[in-house]
């Protein structure tokens, strides 16, 4: 390379140019198709961008449930998801009921008995007239739910139930419902029959 | 600049001798074996390390600066710091791949110089690379070229990513995994950017002007430019690696991206040699140039299709990722260095191109052509066999080595015939500066 | 497209592109990365996860990363569906970024010319980690792996023989009066490998549901007997 002014060189030979077709349109096409299946494939396929998520897994529901599950927890799950839709009206999130409206479940003898055919039958069947919870007298109605939960999602509320609030009591198995839907007669109980009935 | 690429060939014969003696180890797993400095995995670090360091980095260099003073016509830009900036990155290459030879290396793929060495390379390559910068300043107010845009971006690249990787790897070492990430990620961006670039660069700027026609478009090739930019450094993980599912995907649409230059370009050249395909044989250099473009075209695709979950679950860890560094260091990268080379050199000697010994240029052509291409199939034969063969549990792991044992032993064939070609091309290279040398030194005496 | 300066700022902005989605954001998710629990099975209490390497196996990640190990071994156990590592014995589970947190420097390897050896510390023991670094073909008749004997010495044996001696095979074995001892890069080695397992099951890697099959092992041929 020759030391002089460098903006004059001029080589020997000419160089390259390049002609100004424009890129064709199906070409701008694929891009536009592989971008878009990119996108979908990282919407299906990046398990969220979670940083837990590892192939063959998809989300992080696939990885928690391929965990070792605690069935219990499963149940009082469920459980809440029932008593969210439906006791809670009446029964309150905090479990205390409503003067007026319900009796509260937190701290009452009658859930955290051992056996729980009493509660089943009061969930199935509703109840009417006097109940002495906690000491204190209420004289309200309860609906019957039979006809619209089964023996599971039964089970699994008063699982829950059992398991809030401080309470303290065993998990509800669906047999004990079952048992419970077959002896009982439809139509509200009352506090009086449901005392017959062996708790312990 | 010759500087640069009389030592880049020095050392991409040792990098391709040290290959041979690797192969030749699964011949003879005793071969050499009882002294640690010649041991597989030292060699076969300092084959990588003197390859990537030794060859690609100061040929790619090299290229850039002269294709940055032809395109933008004008001389190279403080000559002696680009001379010194060589001496320094070579001294420092040697004495890392000593380095790793007496048990330095880093551990990381691709990133094998030990660490003292890495500063002393950086500066070396600041030296050149500024040099280069300013070159391309005081170019011509020209259209730009896209050769001069992908020697810009391969020029660019190379330190980003280097810096990045020693910041990540040996000064402030992320945890665990995120070592790996990044050294994958440096991979990628090594062969498909920056190599991509460099050899990208070579056939924009040779064929068109060996051909003497126009590239066919400006415009696509600045099409192919970005979206190789933006997809051809997005990908590099394994799919089988540790980590979340999010960065295998990502990695996987970045590189089943890399389709649409890969698209650009073919369509590009095509319809710039399309109806003048009868030259192909006419000149040396662009025998070279074509072949090494076409192993390109081959080692992307194999790219893709290696990312894809169903075909990975057989072919990761196997020798089929040797099969693809090997197309995309030998067949692509040094076949097109070589055939610009067979340019460059007289042009910078001021030698015509006649000067070369033609019976030299035959055999290094077709001996690397037929080496890359054994070297390339016995690979990836040996890849897909040990991948397809594991895949089935009832053969044991060393069953399926001896397996694969035949084509590996092919390879060695074709390595052995690349480093009679680039011995070779350096004997014929070494010709040439005597010439030079002699011719100044009789225009020398004339003058007197 | 003409001006420098857009050339430098797309070339910026591109690169940044790939910086960000692998350097920039994996950093950002798993930088912070602590130690964890693993997940117990039946009635077996959570352990903390990874436990840190003893300063033995942290040497001999040093050995293990100058001789070049990782070029022909992996440490990555793939999962099921995409390898037959598990099914080969070579993990209980796939292997995730918790595994190597404590790990420096992380050498996972890119090719398997040998076994994987991420949970190599489960299956090997000391005398078999000396016998193969010494003669591979001693465990593995047509192994290709390089015999490491400069990790090994013979020296004329004292007043006792060594613990550590290897025993290998009557045509193998040192002249009468010698021993070959492991040299302190072979212990260091040896710990590093024992110090490779994958053990328990995480969050991310959990059990798996139905028993593993029981498929051929690592290596088909038994040890020669050594006298």
């Amino acid at each position: 390379m020759n030391a002089d002014d460098p903006k004059k060189i001029d080589p020997s030979g000419s160089e390259p140019v390049a002609e100004s077709w424009s890129v064709p349109i199906w070409l701008i096409l694929i891009f536009g198709l592989l971008f878009y299946w990119g996108q979908l494939f990282l919407a299906e396929n990046a398990g969220g961008f979670s940083k837990d998520v590892y192939g063959p897994f998809h989300s992080d529901d696939d990885v928690a449930n391929a965990n070792p599950q605690d069935p219990e927890a499963k149940m009082r799950a469920e459980g809440k998801r029932v008593f969210d839709n439906t006791c809670v009206l009446c029964h309150q999130a905090t479990g205390l009921g409503k003067e007026g409206t319900a009796p509260p479940l937190a701290g009452s003898e009658w859930v955290q008995a051992a056996k729980g055919d009493r509660i089943a039958r009061i969930v199935l069947n509703g109840l009417t007239g006097t109940i002495n919870v906690k000491g204190q007298d209420y004289n309200l109605t309860m609906l019957a739910w039979r006809d619209n939960y089964n023996d599971d999602q039964i089970a699994a509320v008063l699982t829950y139930i059992r398991s809030q609030w401080g309470n303290k009591g065993g998990p509800i198995t669906p047999d004990v419902v079952k048992s419970a839907r077959a002896e009982s007669h439809p139509g509200p109980e009352t506090s009086d029959e449901l005392l017959k009935i062996p708790v312990q | 600049m010759m500087t640069l690429f009389g030592s880049a060939l020095t050392w991409l014969l040792l990098a391709s001798l040290l290959g041979l003696l690797n192969s030749l180890k699964f011949h003879a797993p005793g071969l050499l074996a009882s002294q640690p400095y010649l041991s597989y995995g030292r060699v076969h670090a300092a084959q990588s390390a003197s390859f990537l360091y030794g060859f690609a980095v100061p040929a790619a260099v090299g290229l850039g600066l002269w294709l940055l003073c032809r395109l933008g016509r004008t001389t190279l830009a403080g000559p002696t710091i680009v001379f010194v900036g060589a001496i320094v990155w070579n001294t420092a290459v040697t004495l890392g791949v000593a380095g790793i030879l007496c048990g330095g290396s880093t551990g990381y793929e691709y990133f094998e110089m030990p660490a003292w060495c890495v500063p002393i390379l950086f500066l070396a390559y600041l030296m050149i690379g500024l040099c280069g910068l300013f070159t391309f300043h005081q170019r011509q107010p020209e259209r730009l070229y896209p050769s001069q845009w992908f020697v810009v971006g391969a020029l660019f690249w190379f330190p980003w990513i280097f810096s990045t990787a020693a910041l990540t790897l040996l000064c402030m070492p992320a945890r665990g995994v995120l070592q790996a990430t990044t050294a994958w990620w440096y991979a990628r961006n090594f062969d498909t950017v920056f190599l991509g670039f460099a050899g990208l660069a070579s056939a924009f700027y040779f064929i068109p002007k060996l051909l003497g026609r126009p590239l066919h478009s400006h415009y696509l090739a600045a099409f192919a430019f970005w979206t190789l930019a933006l997809f051809g450094g997005f990908g590099g993980m394994p799919e089988s690696a540790p980590l979340p599912l999010w960065i295998i995907s990502l990695s996987l649409v970045g590189t089943v991206l890399t389709v649409v230059p890969i698209l650009a370009i073919v369509l590009n050249f095509y319809e710039t040699v399309r109806h003048h395909l009868n030259m192909l044989d006419a000149d040396h250099v662009l025998r070279f140039t074509y072949v090494g473009l076409f192993f390109w075209l081959i080692a992307s695709v194999q790219q893709i299709i290696g990312a894809l979950p169903s075909v990975s679950g057989i072919t990761d860890f196997t020798w089929f990722g040797a099969a693809q560094k090997e197309l995309v260091h030998y067949g692509f990268f040094a076949m097109t260095l070589s055939g610009a080379l067979y340019y460059i050199v007289p042009s910078l000697l001021k030698l015509p191109t006649s000067a070369w010994c033609p019976k030299l240029l035959r055999v290094h052509f077709w001996f690397m052509l037929l080496g890359v291409l054994i070297s390339y199939l016995s690979l990836l034969v040996a890849g897909i066999g040990q991948g397809v063969l594991l895949a089935n549990t009832g053969n044991s792991f060393i069953e399926v080595m001896l397996r694969t044992m035949m084509p590996l032993r092919m390879s060695t064939l074709g390595d052995l015939l690349v480093v009679v070609s680039i011995a070779v091309f350096l004997a014929n290279f070494a010709g040439m500066v005597m010439q030079s040398c002699r011719q100044c030194w009789l225009a020398r005496k004339e003058a007197l | 497209m003409n001006g420098g300066p857009l050339l430098f700022v797309g070339l910026l902005a591109t690169m940044a592109f790939s910086w960000t989605g692998f350097i920039l954001a994996p950093q950002i998710q798993l930088g912070s990365m602590g130690q964890t629990n693993t997940v117990p099975i039946g009635d077996a209490s959570p352990l903390t996860y990874p436990l840190a390497q003893s300063g033995e196996a942290h040497a001999g990640a040093e050995i293990y990363r100058a001789n070049g190990c990782a070029a022909c071994h992996t440490e990555m156990v793939c999962a099921t569906n995409l390898g037959t590592d598990v099914f080969r014995g070579w993990g209980l589970r796939r292997s995730v970024a918790e595994d190597y947190l404590l790990q420096q420097p992380v050498m996972l390897g890119s090719q398997r010319i040998g076994p994987d050896l991420a949970n190599f510390g489960r299956r090997a023991d000391t005398n078999g980690i000396y016998l193969r670094l010494y003669d591979p073909r001693l465990i593995t008749p047509k192994s290709v792996m390089p015999a490491y004997r400069f990790l090994f010495e013979t020296h004329k044996i004292g007043l006792f023989p060594s613990r550590d001696a290897i025993v290998l095979p009557d045509q193998d074995a040192p002249t009468a009066g010698y021993e070959i001892i492991p040299k302190p890069q072979a212990r260091a080695l040896a710990a590093y490998l024992l110090n490779l397992r994958q053990d328990g099951y995480l969050f991310e890697a959990p059990p798996p549901p139905q028993p593993k099959t029981n498929a051929v092992s690592t290596n088909a041929v038994a040890a020669k007997p050594a006298k």
